[in-house]
């Protein structure tokens, strides 16, 4: 990866410039020899990766799925296809050169530079979590990236942070260990709710005088208002880090709002976007200001989720990534199933002044939207609206819906717990009309308790939170 | 910190020079100076640190206990006290070299903030008392990557070997000390996290999807994989080790394990141990052999180990029974002395060559038990009788016909006036006689623990590996005290 002081300024040509050289080498280099998928797909397709020259040839490589890398009875082993062996004949390591010309580079690469270090999972929402391979280059860049994270969100060497990410084998706990790491700061990976539960969190905040805390969206927002209901302050804290998880602007909100009412230090809340697939995470400067990207380790098109028609900035659309400098996994144009909700923009950031692109708008996922029946018409249910609706009222607490079918009908069962000194049949019959009259399905609201509904949602036992689930057959 | 290399096949002779030369100049330097607590109770007693002139000379320095560090709602910042931290004065002081230096002053910073600033941390389990944590400055890491990097040339583990790390995510020792050394070494390594977060199942499908051949559990959790996976009938032929840590390993739960992998495709597997404290940094290994336990192989240049006598403190020579006591060596961060870690080591400590791998670093006997699990019961009207629960394990484990255990202690009628009662939880293998198994548990249980248990009552394994915890704690619960406090 380049320097990120050069990258970070550099105009946005020489971006596009970069990209292609990059995209142009990783073919050549790379994948028609040792991706086992893509040679064998370049091949039976008939495309040769000499004629792609650059991003405006990016639409004659076909996309790649996480169907196409999930495994099945037939082929356990799908996942390897996607790992980029070392080149035949390349057993050991090149020695150097004891009298090379003006310093001339080796240029015979390492094998161990292929071999894998670590393994990691996709989160799975969806579908089965898929492995990821990572190479000792790939966590060298994972580090590159946790320092731009770092840079991006104003981390410094002083802040001492609570990494509250649930654990599991995915790019963000080690992400922010790697970064939390390479600074230098005082960091306690305590892997979340899951590993350590919300009330020894609280403790440890506050024992800590923990200014950074981060985690999803949700279990913040519980935490939070845990120490309201408890009564216990959070002094320390200065800035929460969410990501992981759906986060639109109103959950920013929400956050920065309940930090005021505990009493912390400072409101600032920053969303960070994890890309399995990307091996990286994408920090936003401020909120609203878009999530910066890494252009020379991955190029970032957004499509059309129906036809995958190549769209231009400022459109909303699928994420479609394709790796630029990673060993280990490395996929093309590999559809994320994540929508952004105003595109990609190429300008420099009005906040920050980095020129590197940015994914504007909030990010929404694919999976949360569903092709519903309701009286023998095809409705389209917006679970990401829904989502964005409820979290935006503050007299709800927690929440969680069901699609259920019914008679060849599909409707909506959803249970809440209010927030306290609220009618609870009045908002009950408020969520039900909003919601029968902006999705046009039927609602059933049901009234549940604090702690049934945040278990269903896996808050404290998820890698994140989960709140639609479809149960029709 | 020495050369492993050179440090494993220095003398004893030379490694004690090494260690009192290391123990003098950590005392004086670090510890009477910038431990606060060390630093007063010096004051406070009026002992000299350059009296500590070796290990010899330990003795003049007080115990450390788990309640002097654990902290409590009264103090929960007690722990603190513990971290090896410049105060402002001296801060102060580099602060003004700094800035008198125009060249190197930054340097100096960066230097002093590489030793001194916390970057990671571990906590305690908390069995005992409330967890501790124990901070980690850059220093420090550096210092646990070069031990954990140590435990797998112990280990004979080298840089080709694919791990699966099965211990359960944690700011813990364990987990932490399979990444740093994997990490280290460029190892390829899974960190599942155990199978509370991936589940068992998706765990037995990464080892198949991986191939390792090298596996870290913790042992009670490895025997329930190791069995569902017999059940599935997959293949984990690729394991060639197994490391455990977390827990006491019983020889008889080694010999079950071997016989699984067996039964999974993998012949010859070495089954090993690791012992680790979260006071002590680091994790230590067992010699790698099959037929005998050769000890936990110590880092000298780290750490200095001494065995006393539980009861009175005295310490005790070569090869004797007692408690071992975790000095630190050339740590910062958090750091104690002379600390009691309640860890009994059967065959105490042992300076002479390993007859096994010839590395001529102390060892601490295979066969540690913990102190706390000595407990004391009034099982009769007449009086109380300390009873050694550890003894339930290398029983338990080890006994052919049991497939899963749990010991738990209760008051008759929960009542805490009334008498102790043990009840027994077990899971048999299918085809035992239930009769004769109860009467073989009692005779043997009266044999080894000297108490009868009041029940012993059959469970299906599915109920007590739910009651274990198994998959959603992280250690499982094997002897439960649900005596009420009168």
């Amino acid at each position: 990866m380049l320097d990120w002081s050069k990258i970070s300024r550099m105009p946005a040509n020489n971006i596009k410039k970069l990209q292609d050289e990059l995209l142009c080498k990783i073919l050549q280099d790379e994948l028609m020899i040792n991706h086992p998928y893509y040679s064998n797909l370049f091949k039976s397709e008939g495309l040769d990766p000499n004629a792609i020259t650059g991003r405006r040839d990016l639409d004659r490589i076909p996309f790649t799925s996480k169907q196409d890398m999930l495994s099945s009875e037939y082929d356990p082993e799908r996942a390897k296809q996607f790992i980029l062996q070392k080149p035949e004949g390349l057993e050991s390591a090149p020695k150097p050169k004891k009298f090379a010309l003006l310093g001339r580079k080796c240029t015979v690469p390492d094998p161990a530079e292929y071999r894998m270090s670590q393994l990691f999972y996709t989160k799975g929402n969806d579908l089965d979590p898929i492995p990821i391979s990572y190479t000792r280059h790939d966590l060298n860049n994972l580090k590159e990236t946790g320092t731009r994270l770092c840079d991006i969100l104003n981390l410094k060497r002083d802040d001492t942070i609570l990494n509250a990410f649930s654990y599991a084998p995915h790019i963000s706990v080690w992400q922010l260990f790697h970064a939390a790491m390479t600074l230098g700061s005082t960091a306690l990976h305590s892997g979340g709710g899951r590993v350590l539960g919300m009330e020894k969190i609280i403790l440890a905040m506050n024992n800590m005088g923990a200014p950074v805390l981060t985690s999803h969206p949700l279990f913040i927002m519980a935490t939070l208002q845990t120490m309201l209901r408890q009564n216990t302050d959070a002094p320390s804290l200065e800035r929460v880090i969410i990501g992981m998880d759906y986060a639109p602007m109103v959950v920013v909100e929400d956050i920065q709002d309940l930090m005021l009412r505990c009493k912390a230090a400072n409101n600032l809340v920053q969303r960070v976007y994890f890309l399995s697939m990307a091996k990286a995470g994408f920090a936003e400067c401020s909120p609203g200001f878009g999530y910066h990207l890494n252009p020379d380790h991955v190029l970032v098109e957004v499509i059309n989720p129906q036809t995958g028609e190549s769209l231009g900035e400022g459109e909303s659309g699928e994420i479609v990534i394709t790796n630029l400098d990673c060993r280990g996994t490395l996929v093309l144009r590999f559809r994320t199933g994540d929508l952004t909700t105003e595109g990609l923009s190429s300008e420099p950031c009005p906040n920050c002044g980095r020129t590197v692109p940015r994914l504007i708008g909030d990010i929404e996922h694919r999976h949360d939207n569903y092709d519903l029946v309701n009286e023998k018409r095809s409705i389209a249910f917006n679970g990401n609206a829904l989502r964005r609706y409820m979290i935006g009222r503050r007299d709800v607490l927690a929440w969680y819906v069901e699609i259920v079918s019914e008679k060849g009908n599909d409707t909506l069962n959803l249970t809440f717990k209010p927030a306290g000194g609220i009618n609870e049949e009045e908002l009950a019959a408020t969520l039900q009309k909003d919601i029968q009259e902006e999705h046009r399905l039927k609602v059933t609201i049901k009234k549940g308790s604090y702690e049934a509904i945040t278990k269903i949602m896996g808050l404290e036992s998820g890698l994140s939170v989960k709140q639609i689930f479809d149960l029709r057959q | 910190m020495e050369n492993w290399e050179v440090l494993s096949k220095t003398p004893y002779k030379e490694i004690r020079e090494m260690q009192d030369r290391k123990l003098r100049a950590f005392i004086c330097n670090q510890v009477s100076i910038y431990s606060p607590y060390y630093s007063n109770i010096m004051k406070k007693q009026d002992l000299d640190p350059y009296k500590i002139k070796g290990i010899d000379d330990l003795k003049y320095l007080p115990f450390t206990y788990k309640w002097n560090i654990a902290p409590n709602a009264e103090n929960p910042q007690r722990h603190k006290d513990f971290v090896i931290r410049p105060d402002e004065e001296v801060s102060e002081k580099y602060g003004h070299y700094a800035k008198m230096s125009m060249s190197t002053g930054k340097e100096l910073i960066e230097q002093k903030i590489y030793d001194y600033k916390p970057v990671h941390i571990h906590f305690t389990t908390g069995r005992t008392a409330l967890p501790t944590p124990f901070v980690y400055t850059k220093r420090d890491v550096e210092n646990l990557r070069e031990s954990s990097c140590r435990l797998l040339d112990v280990f004979e583990v080298c840089g080709d070997d694919i791990t699966v790390n099965c211990f359960p995510f944690a700011p813990h020792l364990a987990f932490w000390t399979v990444y740093f050394a994997a990490d280290t070494l460029n190892s390829p390594v899974f960190h599942s996290g155990g199978g509370k977060i991936v589940g068992t199942s998706k765990l037995m499908d990464a080892f198949e999807f991986l191939r390792p051949s090298v596996a870290v559990f913790i042992p009670g959790y490895c025997y329930y994989f190791l069995r569902e996976a017999v059940k599935q009938k997959r293949d984990f032929s690729s394991i060639k080790k197994i490391f455990f840590g977390g827990e006491r390993v019983p020889p008889g739960l080694k010999e079950k394990i071997k016989e699984l992998l067996k039964q999974l495709g993998a012949e010859d597997v070495m089954v090993l141990a690791v012992c680790g404290l979260t006071e002590s940094k680091v994790g230590w290994g067992e010699c790698p052999s099959h037929e005998k336990y050769h000890g936990y192989h110590l880092y000298p240049d780290l750490e200095v180990i001494e065995i006393v006598d539980p009861e009175s403190g005295e310490p005790l020579g070569e090869g004797e029974d007692g408690e071992i006591v975790y000095t630190s060596l050339d740590w910062r961060g958090t750091c104690v002395v002379r600390y009691r870690t309640g860890d009994i080591a059967r065959g105490g400590i042992s300076y002479e060559p390993c007859p096994n791998c010839g590395r001529t670093v102390p060892r601490i006997s295979s066969v540690i038990e913990r102190k706390s699990e000595f407990k004391e019961f009034n099982m009769t009207k007449i009086k109380g009788t300390l009873v050694n629960l550890n003894n339930f394990f290398p029983l338990m484990m080890g006994h052919p016909d049991l497939e899963e255990w749990q010991v738990e202690i209760r008051k008759r009628n929960n009542d805490p006036f009334d008498l102790d009662e043990i009840y027994l939880y077990v899971t048999k293998n299918p085809d035992v006689n239930e009769e004769n198994l109860t009467a073989d548990l009692k005779q043997k249980i009266i044999r080894e623990t000297e108490v009868s248990v009041t029940n012993i009552v059959y469970l299906p394994l599915d109920k007590l590996v739910s009651q274990l915890g198994m998959e959603t704690e992280l250690k499982e619960k094997r002897i439960v005290d649900n005596r009420p406090t009168g």
